[in-house]
């Protein structure tokens, strides 16, 4: 054993890097490997970056060239049927202000630099040469001996360390090889998301989307755009580009027997969607799993002797409608890991009874608090009304209101009251209310 | 100072199409702002082929005719033209790029004090300036460049001019050339041909271009085939020359030859930029590949979505009830 | 043999979504490849040297994980205005204290598609050379190169000192190891100014040029197609 590091990080991912930067800051010496050509090469996401913790690693990431495309300001919630879209829609200075309480990003982009920002870190730590990013390798195997995690291999060569931090993201195949979650994952985990990167002019895009300098729009849609299949699409702008997708239930697709491909196509082609992006060239496609938000989905455990889960890899995301939350969850997850690996440092002891610790703080943080409080919406989330009646309900009420017509109009109690007897029953929506009530 | 020549590269005893277009664009831009057009011929036949180069525009032709021209060898080239291009002392030295000219480019400009404007698509000369456009970034952009130094290079990519004749009257001037081969810190040990070598590609009509889709020995059979219908030139994305299928002369692209035919048939190829780079100066381009999103259809200008194996065959009973 | 490689930083001009990445040129990777191939077995080095900004210490580092043993940077912050001439003028005057048997470069750089600097440095260095080599073997004292001309496959035996300007289909340049990146990352780069040298053309404006318009695209039985296809090559190309 020739080397042997305070902690290997598998995957180079938000997780990944965000565990790195930690490590780094607090000088340690660490090995983290990416099997991507360079980190974000093969990272696929709808692209906002919620919370402020990005902050905390990178500080004062707003000043610089690099890194994030746009800050949100300006969010948007809209409920589409065939032809219409009716549109909660909130923009507020409040949101200018920095540290910024979300951006968008590419990833391709985003995880570059943010592994730069890393390898920044290192060159300014205790040991500059003693730690390193490694890319275009693939971990095969995590190393055992006696029961507890001691390394890596990869191909011919074999690496050691403290602990392993896994940050492989959804495809978990190591995690499920030490035995911390099972060979099958239920449809019911997971979703498909995919995603086009759309070119778009600078000066045009700006002036769509009524932007300034680098604020930002997101929506979010539920309803026609998911062509009766479980799931909603969103729509980001990025700084000179727009990116737009779908997250569509992989149970729901199977059921219904439909492509994620033809479903995007169609909701690009939807009368609200198109004129958004008019004119947008598609530069790149790109489809992943992505986990549902499934408390159920957890790992039995998210850490072993010499061992810790981090992000999607551990299945930490929450989309309970307001928005996907995945890569904050990851960056979270990442840093709580690295603080535990450097305790047990401390202690010399990298075994379960000190990595415990992590589960406890991220247990004790918004991550697990929110995945827990907000399970009973990721459920109602998958009801069948959520991506057909409701919204169906919504735009006609719409389409009723907002129409004058040199006839008689109703009340708009009364719109409403019809609205909801064509799509659905008023006990099922008094039902799905209070539920709503109970899970937002 | 005030004249420009043009080098032409020989084939077979025959003046390179590529090498008459650079010509025939230098006859114009000559023309246009009042210089002479000189040729050089390095080949032991060289006389004999002065009368084309007249033909094409060039008053004075400088003939060397040393069989040591005649196989190419980058060191006797490099000592010809620098002797030629003393003599001739022009503004400017045009020539077709080749793979020959592009081995001596570079030291030859050296050697004579030139700036080079490499494979560029366009030119032109005044005794101030020459400029040019040339294909950058594997030829997602062009780029606009300018040298003001007082001898400069160009070579010219292959399609980039139309050929056309001008005056037929010119002189010949004969150029002694002795060379030690003693000093040659090179020897050319021997030239390796593959069948297929013999048609020049970039000069072809028609190309027939084949890529990974292609697969093995019976798809090769079926573009082959097409090819002799046709009367095309073979050619090939790197991935089939990387696996041996085709030879490495075959290949078109970033790396390799730069074609421009009238007819470009691309069999089984996805269109990544560095191949699109070295043929989309084609007129027409016919794709045919499975993957209805592969990005050789956003340059195509027919394109068939499908298996290359189903509709070679019917393609080629149909082309050779036309063409017989 | 002693080599040493000259590798540049360029864009990566892959990336669908302009990244502003930078990467090793294909065509000097494959220089390094070949080079640590023929010296398989031997103590022999493969140094590199680099002309380029801080910034490209990455891609030093890069190409040192594959094997290489030592590297000289050469710190120009913006090549923007250096010509094939230029660079070829700044390795010159590195190589006039650098002795090797053989200077391997790219056969061009990826961005600017020149395929000159490594010829005008042969010439500067009065060394022979061969462009466009597609293989290499030592034999004795001599380099023995394939190249690929315009009719075939030239082999030419080049006398050390020479210079090789190299294609990518030479091979597949290898994947660094983990102890390769770990090796390199540990090794000192020294830096070194570069000559004050001029360039002798200029770039005034780079622009996408007018793209093809994509044309019609069919879709069915080979049979359809193909008579599709026929009619329009007679009718509106006027090719057959
Ligand atoms: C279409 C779509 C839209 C989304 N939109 C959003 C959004 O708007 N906001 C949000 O917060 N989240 C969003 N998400 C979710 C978010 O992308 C993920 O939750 C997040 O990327 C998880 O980060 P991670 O670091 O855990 O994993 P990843 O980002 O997946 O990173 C894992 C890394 O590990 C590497 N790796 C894996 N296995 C190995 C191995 N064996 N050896 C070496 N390296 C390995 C991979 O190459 C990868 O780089 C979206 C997801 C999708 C698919
Ligand atoms: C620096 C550099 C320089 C390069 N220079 C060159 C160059 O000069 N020339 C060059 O060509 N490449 C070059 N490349 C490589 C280039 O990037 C591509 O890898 C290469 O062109 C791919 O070749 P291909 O299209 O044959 O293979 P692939 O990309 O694998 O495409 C095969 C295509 O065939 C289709 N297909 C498969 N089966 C069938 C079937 N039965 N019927 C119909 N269609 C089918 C597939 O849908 C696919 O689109 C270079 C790369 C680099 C990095
Ligand atoms: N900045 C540089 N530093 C080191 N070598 C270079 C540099 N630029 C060009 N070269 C070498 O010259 C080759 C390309 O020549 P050119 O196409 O004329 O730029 C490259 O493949 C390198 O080997």
């Amino acid at each position: 054993m020739e080397e042997k590091f305070d902690a290997i990080i598998v995957g180079g991912g938000i997780a990944g890097l965000s565990a790195a930067m930690t490590l780094a800051r607090g000088n340690a010496r660490f090995l983290l490997i990416e099997r991507g050509e360079f980190c974000g090469a093969k990272n696929v996401s709808g692209g906002v970056l919620w919370g402020s913790d990005l902050a905390r690693l990178v500080p004062e990431y707003w000043k610089e060239e690099g890194g994030f495309e746009r800050f949100v300001n300006h969010r948007r919630l809209t409920f589409m049927d065939e032809g219409s879209a009716f549109s909660a829609d909130f923009k507020s200075n409040h949101f200018d202000e920095a540290p910024y309480k979300g951006v968008t990003v590419l990833r391709a982009v985003f995880d570059a630099w943010l592994a730069e920002k890393v390898q920044e870190a290192i060159d300014a730590s205790a040991h500059p040469d003693e730690s390193f990013i490694a890319t275009d390798i693939l971990v095969e195997e995590i190393l055992k001996e006696d029961g507890r995690v001691v390394g890596i291999r990869a191909g011919e060569e074999s690496f050691y360390a403290n602990c392993v931090i896994l940050a492989e993201g959804v495809n978990n195949l190591l995690t499920r090889q030490i035995g911390l979650e099972g060979d099958y994952v239920p449809d019911d985990y997971v979703a498909v998301g995919v995603k086009e990167v759309m070119k778009l002019d600078r000066a045009r895009l700006e002036d769509r989307f009524q932007l300034q300098g680098r604020s930002g729009l997101t929506n979010e849609f539920v309803g026609a755009g998911s062509d009766g299949v479980e799931g909603g699409g969103f729509l980001y702008t990025n700084t000179d580009s727009i990116s737009i997708g779908l997250v569509l239930g992989l149970k729901d697709l199977k059921k219904k027997g439909k492509t994620p491909y033809d479903i995007l196509n169609g909701f690009k082609a939807h009368p609200s969607v198109a004129d958004m992006i008019r004119d947008a060239e598609t530069v790149e496609y790109s489809a992943h799993v992505v986990s549902t938000g499934d408390i159920r989905a957890l790992p039995s455990e998210l850490f072993a002797d010499g061992v810790m889960i981090v992000g999607e890899a551990a299945h930490l995301l929450l989309n309970a409608g307001k928005a996907i939350q995945g890569m904050d969850y990851a960056m979270r997850s990442g840093i709580l890991a690295a603080e535990t690996a450097m305790e047990a440092t401390k202690l010399g002891d990298f075994t379960s009874a000190t990595l415990s610790n992590y589960r406890k703080a991220l247990e004790g943080s918004y991550v697990l608090k929110d995945m827990r409080s907000f399970q009973d919406a990721v459920h109602l989330l998958h009801q069948e009304q959520m991506f057909g009646p409701i919204p169906n309900m919504i735009c006609d009420f719409g389409r009723q209101f907002f129409t004058i017509d040199s006839e008689p109009t109703e009340k708009a109690s009364k719109m409403l009251r019809a609205a909801i007897k064509r799509h659905t029953s008023y006990w099922d929506l008094v039902k799905l209310g209070l539920k709503a009530g109970r899970s937002l | 100072m005030n004249s420009i020549l043009v080098y032409l590269s020989v084939h077979d005893a025959r003046i390179k199409r590529s090498s008459l277009e650079a010509l025939s664009r230098a006859r114009e831009v000559g023309k246009a702002s009042g210089m002479a057009v000189e040729a050089a011929i390095l080949h032991s036949a060289a006389a004999e082929m002065a009368s084309v180069a007249h033909a094409h525009g060039a008053s004075k032709v400088f003939c060397m005719a040393n069989p040591i021209f005649d196989s190419h060898l980058n060191a006797p080239l490099i000592a010809g033209l620098s002797k030629v291009i003393k003599m001739s002392s022009p503004r400017a030295v045009v020539m077709a790029s080749t793979e020959g000219v592009k081995d001596v480019l570079g030291a030859l400009a050296i050697r004579t004090d030139a700036a080079v404007l490499p494979d560029v698509a366009s030119f032109y000369v005044t005794s101030d300036e020459v400029t040019c456009e040339r294909p950058v970034m594997a030829a997602k952009l062009l780029a606009s460049t300018t040298s003001t130094h007082p001898l400069v290079f160009i070579s010219v990519r292959s399609g980039s001019y139309e050929v056309s004749e001008g005056e037929t009257v010119g002189t010949v001037e004969e150029v002694a050339f002795d060379f030690d081969e003693a000093t040659l810190g090179a020897t050319l040990r021997e030239i390796v041909q593959t069948t297929g070598d013999t048609v020049d590609l970039s000069e072809a009509n028609v190309v027939v271009a084949a890529g990974r889709g292609v697969r093995d020995e019976s798809g090769k059979a079926l573009v082959d085939e097409l090819a002799s219908i046709t009367g095309a030139a073979i050619g090939a994305s790197r991935a089939v020359v990387e696996t041996g299928l085709f030879p490495a002369t075959a290949q078109i692209g970033q790396t390799g030859k730069v074609v421009s035919p009238e007819l470009y048939f691309a069999v089984g190829i996805s269109g990544a930029i560095q191949h699109v780079a070295g043929m989309n100066n084609s007129r027409v381009i016919v794709a045919i590949n499975k993957d209805a999103d592969a990005p050789i259809f956003d340059v195509a200008t027919y394109g068939l979505v499908g298996d290359c194996f189903k509709i070679l065959p019917v393609l080629n009973a149909e082309l050779r009830k036309i063409i017989s | 043999m002693k080599f040493c490689v000259c590798i540049k930083q360029v864009p990566d001009v892959q990336a669908s979504v302009q990244t502003g990445r930078m990467v090793l040129n294909a065509y000097d990777a494959s220089a390094v490849e070949e080079a640590l191939v023929v010296n398989e077995g031997t103590d022999d080095v493969v140094d590199l040297v680099l002309i380029g900004p801080s910034s490209a210490t990455e891609t030093i580092r890069k190409a040192l994980a594959m094997g290489a043993s030592n590297a000289t940077h050469i710190v120009v912050e913006s090549l923007g205005g250096l010509d094939s001439h230029a660079i070829a003028h700044i390795l010159a005057d590195h190589f006039a204290s650098h002795e090797y048997d053989a200077i391997l470069t790219g056969k061009q750089s990826q961005d600017s598609d020149s395929g000159l600097a490594g010829s005008m440095l042969a010439e500067l260095l009065g060394i022979p050379f061969a462009t466009n080599a597609v293989g290499l073997k030592a034999e004795g004292e001599d380099l023995v190169v394939t190249r690929q001309g315009d009719s075939g496959q030239e082999i030419v035996a080049l006398k050390t000192p020479c210079l090789v300007t190299c294609s990518n289909d030479m091979n597949n340049p290898r994947i660094p190891s983990l102890k390769g990146i770990m090796g390199a990352k540990r090794k000192q780069i020294p830096n070194k100014e570069a000559a004050s040298v001029s360039a002798l053309t200029d770039v005034s404006k780079s622009f996408s040029p007018p793209g093809r318009e994509a044309g019609v695209k069919w879709e069915g039985e080979a049979e359809e197609l193909v008579s599709q296809l026929v009619s329009k090559l007679q009718n509106e190309a006027g090719v057959l």
